[in-house]
């Protein structure tokens, strides 16, 4: 209503379709294609073309802010360097790299002895070093979050997966439940807090059980429950849920830091193997799909193989009036030639028929505003944005959007209210021209 | 490779499962309306027949009058479509635009506010003015100010109301054989606004607050009925066309302001506020006018402004102006004020009541005192009840 805490809505998951089968691995792909970009801006290349890699070599850098490593996912020869599509809508430049088949490995890949005696710059430089950055859609350097001066009292790790359909996180939860605690403790470590908590939907039970029986030897880690709404998954209601406060920029500003549950899972590779960020989990499913499914993949693996891996297309799906969703349904972006390439934050490729009626206009209900986790109301900012006005979309505050597509989803009409807010913020950035 | 289609997010919308889209909620508004519908017909037409006030035709006449209002409505819009678009012009589009302008609804909810002896002529023309002035001049659904049946009630009231009354008035046959020496043939706000503040004045000639909850009272056609008016209210609710709490707050405020201004003028006690939320199509205009999506605002918090503001004239208008159509001529006056007030509760809300929202906060409040305490104090004869006596006691005057 109008002082109510944060709530969000429920939405039919849909994700039996693609938990029925265990999560496969797929690893050998026979070529793979790392992009030379990431989420914080371009790379650049160290190897060059013809030059042999092996798993977990170091091919490419940034530096300036958000300084990391990117290695190679698989061994083999650098063939070239191709334009090829990422998930972002764009094609960018990728160093294309054909397999072996011989998995010859990185020689600092080994397991680590001094594990329990690591300081938090070492943490640090491990996280640099492997390239991790978080891998529930955001794609932001996971160690920029643990530099903070801020005294951090809890690390929470997300493994709501709010949004419907996907299915990756969980699956890989149920597979490595053991790695994610380790991960987190190693969090916990890393920030020198106090506790860990993590924070799954009442829908999933079963991370539940699978993670209780490692809880023991970790005293400062706990779960947490959170009810199946959407958009539970956001941090701002999973901190206001965990610790009751909330806060305006950052979460350290209340010393909380969250990642995402595959993020922990990879970070407990990197400190106990040293084995940086080369594969993730990524879910293919939708009604387009013949049997979705989750894999655990080498990142830069084309999607088009691991579709054939589901069977293809589900029979009569006819692409020009289907989307082909990078990411999730709620908050991702169609593609519109099915040729994408498995990056660090691309969780789920959803292929799913579209409704191409004729709909009426706004007819001014306000579910958009009623449902809007941030408060806003996304009808004023629209109209604000067909009239150019910045400081009225300044002072509806349309910077607070988090772009969770509720509005556009609860809609009766049809409105691309979502969008329309998502310009309006854009135009705020550049300012209107 | 395959070429798939372009889209935005969100892929998922709930308007494409099934029975959740803009149409659903408009049949369900429809199903709401149907007990007004045949309450209606059975108070103007079943009941007097059976009194043996009427003929056959009599006993259909109200449902006819209803449905031509609905047919009525639906004609102007095809023919303002036909006229303006040439896409229009064969039958097949012209439905679809016509179902997706959703016509039926505004004839049907001007039909039963009006009296039941309106002429059909009258009736068209209401619908002309709602539809086409009110409404598709606008820009059609989605853009109109006013809510069009209100428009076209006004516009009704204001120019052709001798015309019904020499036609016959609010009174259905019954209702001019039982009351019509008591009452003079005045609706009970009519009667309101020419009477003190006095139960046997007020209410006894109508019978009691009971007939008044129940509806067998003269007035439009089909808004007497609260009872009816209750069903209509939940289902819309439980349907989720209509946000329950905003005829909540408005039924609320009118009753606590009634209540002051009631007291104000001595006699009153409880049955005046009641017999005030009772009586003209309050509850009418409550359950389906004020929570007409497209008129009103469309955040929650300018929804529960929008209600007090509301409540805040009805009462100025009904005990200061002493217009029998306090409810309307609310309605109509604050459907103008939906704009501004979305735009200021819209900036209150994205900044969590905090200060940058201060200057919005403080005019959207003073408004509402300033008015209210006006609407009160007037409505109250403050100067004639409270202080013309302390300044007689004290010798001044």
């Amino acid at each position: 209503m109008i002082f109510q805490k944060t709530s969000g809505i429920h939405i039919d998951g849909r994700k039996a379709m693609s938990k029925k089968l265990p999560m496969e691995e797929y690893f050998n792909p026979e070529y793979v294609y790392i992009h030379l970009i990431k989420n914080i801006g371009p790379l650049k290349a160290t190897v060059e073309v013809g030059s042999e890699v092996k798993i977990g070599q170091v091919i490419a850098v940034r530096e300036g802010f958000g300084e990391m490593n990117v290695a190679s996912s698989i061994s083999g020869t650098v063939t070239g360097i191709k334009k090829v599509w990422h998930s972002s809508g764009k094609m960018v430049d990728a160093l294309e790299i054909k397999n072996d088949f011989k998995n010859t490995m990185d020689p600092d890949i080994k397991p680590n002895k001094n594990i329990d005696s690591l300081t938090k710059e070492e943490y640090i430089e491990k996280m640099k070093h492997a390239g991790l950055t978080g891998l529930g859609g955001a794609g932001f350097p996971t160690y920029i979050k643990y530099i903070t001066h801020l005294p951090i009292d809890t690390v929470i790790i997300n493994a709501v997966e709010c949004e419907p359909y996907l299915t990756c996180d969980f699956s890989f939860i149920l597979q490595y439940p053991e790695k994610l605690v380790k991960g987190l403790h190693h969090f916990v470590k890393t920030a020198s807090a106090k506790r860990g908590v993590i924070v799954y939907k009442n829908y999933n039970k079963e991370i539940k059980s699978a993670l209780e029986k490692y809880l023991h030897k970790y005293p400062e880690i706990s779960l947490f429950e959170v009810e199946d709404v959407y958009p539970a998954g956001w941090e701002k209601y999973i901190i206001e849920r965990v610790t009751g406060k909330t806060y305006t920029g950052l979460p350290s500003e209340i010393g909380v830091i969250v990642n995402n549950s595959s993020t922990a899972i990879v970070f407990a590779d990197i400190v106990e193997h040293n084995i940086p960020l080369i594969s993730r989990p990524i879910t293919i499913t939708g009604e387009g799909i013949k049997q979705p499914r989750n894999f655990f993949v080498p990142i830069g693996t084309k999607v088009s193989e691991l579709v054939e891996k589901c069977g293809g297309y589900a029979e009569g799906l006819v692409p020009t009036q289907a989307n082909y969703i990078a990411g999730g349904p709620m908050t991702g972006r169609a593609i519109l030639i099915d040729d994408l390439i498995v990056n660090d934050t691309l969780g789920a490729v959803i292929v799913k028929p579209v409704n191409e009626e004729l709909h009426p206009e706004c007819l001014g209900c306000g579910k958009c505003a009623d449902v809007c986790p941030a408060f806003l109301t996304p009808t004023e900012i629209k109209k604000a944005l067909d009239s150019k006005d910045l400081g009225l979309i300044k002072s509806l505050n349309a910077n607070s959007c988090v772009q969770c597509g509720l509005c556009s989803y609860v809609c009766p009409s049809h409105v691309e209210i979502t969008d329309a807010v998502v310009r309006a913020k854009d135009m705020l950035r550049k300012g209107a021209k | 490779m395959a070429r798939f289609a372009n889209g935005k997010a969100p892929y998922l919308r709930m308007a494409d499962q099934p029975n959740k889209g803009t149409s659903i909620i408009m049949r369900d508004f429809i199903i709401g309306l149907t007990p007004v519908i045949l309450f209606a017909w059975y108070k103007n037409g079943i009941a007097v027949y059976i009194d043996g006030n009427t003929d056959f035709l009599g006993l259909v006449y109200p449902l006819f009058f209803i449905l031509a209002g609905a047919f009525s409505s639906l004609l102007m819009e095809a023919l303002y479509f036909f006229i303006t678009d040439k896409e229009a012009r064969a039958l097949k589009p012209l439905m679809k635009k016509l179902s997706l302008s959703y016509a039926l609804i505004p004839g049907l909810i001007l039909a039963l506010m009006l009296p039941m002896y309106t002429p059909i002529w009258v009736l068209m023309f209401g619908t002309f003015i709602g539809n086409i002035i009110g409404k598709m001049i606008f820009g059609g659904f989605g853009h109109n100010i006013w809510n069009p049946a209100l428009l076209g009630y006004a516009v009704i009231k204001f120019t052709f109301m001798q015309l019904i009354n020499a036609n016959g008035g609010y009174y259905n046959p019954s209702e001019t054989v039982f009351l019509f020496d008591a009452t003079a043939g005045a609706t009970p706000l009519a009667v309101l606004s020419s009477a003190s503040f006095n139960y046997d004045a007020i209410v006894k000639p109508f019978g009691t607050l009971w007939t008044f909850f129940v509806g067998m009272t003269p007035g439009g056609i089909g808004e007497t009925s609260v009872l009816v008016m209750l069903f209509s209210y939940l289902w819309l609710s439980f349907r989720k066309v209509i946000k329950w709490t905003t005829p909540l707050i408005y039924v609320g405020a009118v009753f606590f302001l009634s209540w002051i201004v009631g007291a104000m003028n001595g006699d009153a006690g409880i049955w005046f506020p009641l017999y005030s939320i009772l009586s003209g199509g309050l509850m009418y205009g409550a359950v389906f006018m004020i929570t007409e999506p497209v008129t009103t605002p469309k955040n929650p918090l300018g929804k529960v402004y929008f209600a007090l503001m509301l409540a805040v004239l009805t009462v100025l208008f009904r005990f200061v102006g002493n217009l029998p159509e306090g409810v309307g001529t609310s309605i109509i006056v604050m459907n103008i004020f939906a704009l501004p007030i979305d735009k200021y509760t819209a900036i209150i809300r994205a900044n969590r009541w905090k200060k940058p929202a201060l200057p919005q906060i403080l005019t959207l409040a003073a408004i509402l005192l300033v008015i209210g305490i006006y609407s009160v104090i007037k409505a109250g004869k403050v100067y004639t009840a409270i202080i013309l006596p302390i300044l007689h006691l004290g010798g001044v005057i």
